[in-house]
């Protein structure tokens, strides 16, 4: 664990009640991982289930963290980034509230201050939703 | 670097490169001519460039950089770059 959740919002740009990441537990160049219990009063809970946004937004604010983690240890100020386009998203199944997901993220190539991500999330080892998004980065 | 396309002649390499962008980009073939813009013609803007990153990384299996795309104007300009990227 490299970022808990009571300093996770050191890292990302997003508040209460739309922070969709608990801990940043490893994050390298080429790879992030996090993890989110899922509350059951979470904003993007219906019915019992975290949505396919939410679990977007879970890989997106990986991302964010995982990139403000490496900025950080390089002494520079984390950046905003901003979601350029999703594709090739493919959503398998969706967890349950009181469920605690997985998120790998892996930075695939970059070019100038866009970067080309994908992104997994799990949950109990099974895949939830897979997809690539283009992030910019300010 | 893949050692089918270093035996390819950069003739093989520029029809190969006109299917996968026409396909992907779903513009007419007969447009990308060496003096067409690459921009223009494929309509691309600065996200689309990401995809071309990545299709030339899997169809020629070359890496370009933000910095190779800055002489970049036409897609004669494009093939030499893949030229000189592949040593042909």
């Amino acid at each position: 664990m490299i970022v808990t959740k009571e300093k996770i919002v050191d890292y990302i740009p997003h508040r209460s009640p739309f922070v969709m990441i608990d801990n940043l537990v490893s994050a390298r160049a080429d790879r992030f991982e996090s993890d989110f219990f899922i509350e059951e009063d979470n904003v993007l809970v219906h019915s019992g289930f975290f949505e396919e946004s939410g679990l977007i937004e879970n890989i997106a604010q990986t991302c964010a963290a995982g990139f403000g983690y490496l900025d950080h240890q390089k002494g520079a100020e984390p950046k905003i980034g901003f979601i350029g386009a999703i594709s090739k998203l493919e959503v398998f199944e969706l967890p349950l509230a009181h469920s605690k997901i997985n998120t790998i993220v892996t930075p695939t190539h970059q070019l100038g201050n866009i970067f080309l991500v994908k992104g997994e999330n799990y949950c109990n080892g099974r895949k939830l939703l897979e997809c690539e998004i283009k992030i910019v980065v300010t | 670097m893949n050692e089918t396309l270093v035996t390819m002649e950069l003739g093989e390499i520029i029809e190969d490169t006109r299917d996968f962008l026409s396909e992907e980009f779903e513009v007419d073939r007969n447009l990308i001519l060496p003096e067409n813009s690459l921009k223009d013609t494929l309509d691309l803007d600065s996200l689309d460039y990401v995809d071309l990153v990545v299709l030339i990384e899997e169809n020629l299996n070359i890496k370009v950089t933000g910095e190779d795309f800055k002489d970049i104007v036409t897609f004669g300009d494009f093939y030499q770059l893949v030229q000189k990227k592949l040593s042909l």
